[in-house]
């Protein structure tokens, strides 16, 4: 009997330790926060965050929080390959490479823009408010790793 | 003179006004001067909804002084309102004593490596290790808008090793 109650009791701590752990990670549901970084304007005042976040499915998205800048024409939101935008006098000049993320889609506020899933995030480091017609940078955030 | 301008401009008042609005509907095509008054204001959600989840408050990189330090500090609020600072990608060098405070950004102490008079800080503990992700409680009184900086400060010799200035996330 008392050999039985033994064995009883360390197969119960074996399933215990082995098998009957509660899973930490199917909790989780939240998209992962990749890159973030701060707005400095630079031909208009532009202020606020922009942040990339991975979902689940591995979408990635940018996201702008606490948003402004000012209302203009033909104003688009791009990635560029570079690691600031400082200069807006030869802004694009150069090729400098870009990914486009769309028209923005207000002046301000909480928006976001979904990124092509073949952009590498590493090479495109500065998220731009663009005003295409006039070749204007109105603002810039260079992201930094979260 | 003004009459000759004047009767000038009435015999020729078809194509000024043939060559002119062309010019002005195009003008206000590209600068869309009414822009400057209106603001178009969005309000997505974020794009996980995961209010179960803690938030980040404010964000900040370290930067080293008296010693190489880097990563990240952010502030966040957990569902149940306690708020802590999470170290990421952390990397400082070792030391005695080392301490993780809130100061103010703005505090002249915090412009040198060796600080010479009083730091104005919050006290949030010990340095758990000078590598990897940690979490430390902050007391439910701080004024973040105020303590807007995360120190790591050596209290034996008042060195400053890094400091990241917190901005809202």
């Amino acid at each position: 009997m008392i050999p039985k109650l033994r064995i009883g009791l360390v197969l119960a701590a074996l399933a215990s330790t082995i098998g009957l752990h509660p899973s930490v990670h199917s909790q989780e549901t939240e998209a992962k926060t990749l890159e973030t970084g701060t707005f400095h304007g630079k031909v208009h005042s532009t202020s606020g965050r922009a942040t990339i976040y991975q979902e689940q499915d591995g979408k990635l998205v940018l996201r702008l929080t606490s948003f402004k800048t000012s209302n203009g024409p033909d104003v688009h939101v791009i990635l560029i390959a570079a690691r600031d935008a400082d200069d807006d006098a030869n802004f694009l000049k150069n090729s400098t490479q870009r990914v486009e993320l769309g028209k923005l889609k207000g002046n301000e506020g909480d928006q976001n823009y979904e990124i092509p899933s073949s952009t590498d995030l590493s090479k495109f480091q500065t998220v731009s408010i663009y005003c295409e017609r006039f070749n204007a940078n109105f603002g810039a955030a260079p992201l930094e790793k979260f | 003179m003004n009459a000759h301008l004047t009767s000038w401009v009435l015999r020729r008042k078809g194509t000024l006004v043939a060559v002119g609005l062309p010019i002005l509907v195009a003008a206000w095509w590209a600068f869309r001067p009414e822009k400057l008054w209106i603001n178009d204001r969005v309000s997505e959600p974020a794009p996980f909804a995961s209010s179960a989840d803690p938030r980040p408050l404010y964000t900040g990189r370290l930067e080293g002084k008296a010693h190489q330090t880097s990563g990240r500090a952010t502030i966040y609020e957990a569902p149940d309102g306690r708020q802590y600072l999470r170290l990421t990608n952390f990397m400082t060098s070792n030391g005695p004593d080392v301490h993780v405070v809130l100061a103010q950004s703005d505090d002249k102490s915090l412009a040198q490596e060796i600080v010479q008079g009083q730091l104005d800080s919050i006290e949030l503990g010990s340095l758990k290790g000078k590598q990897g992700d940690q979490n430390y409680d902050l007391t439910a009184a701080v004024d973040l808008r105020k303590y807007n900086a995360v120190v790591i400060y050596c209290e034996r010799f008042r060195a400053i090793f890094g400091v990241a200035r917190l901005e809202q996330f």
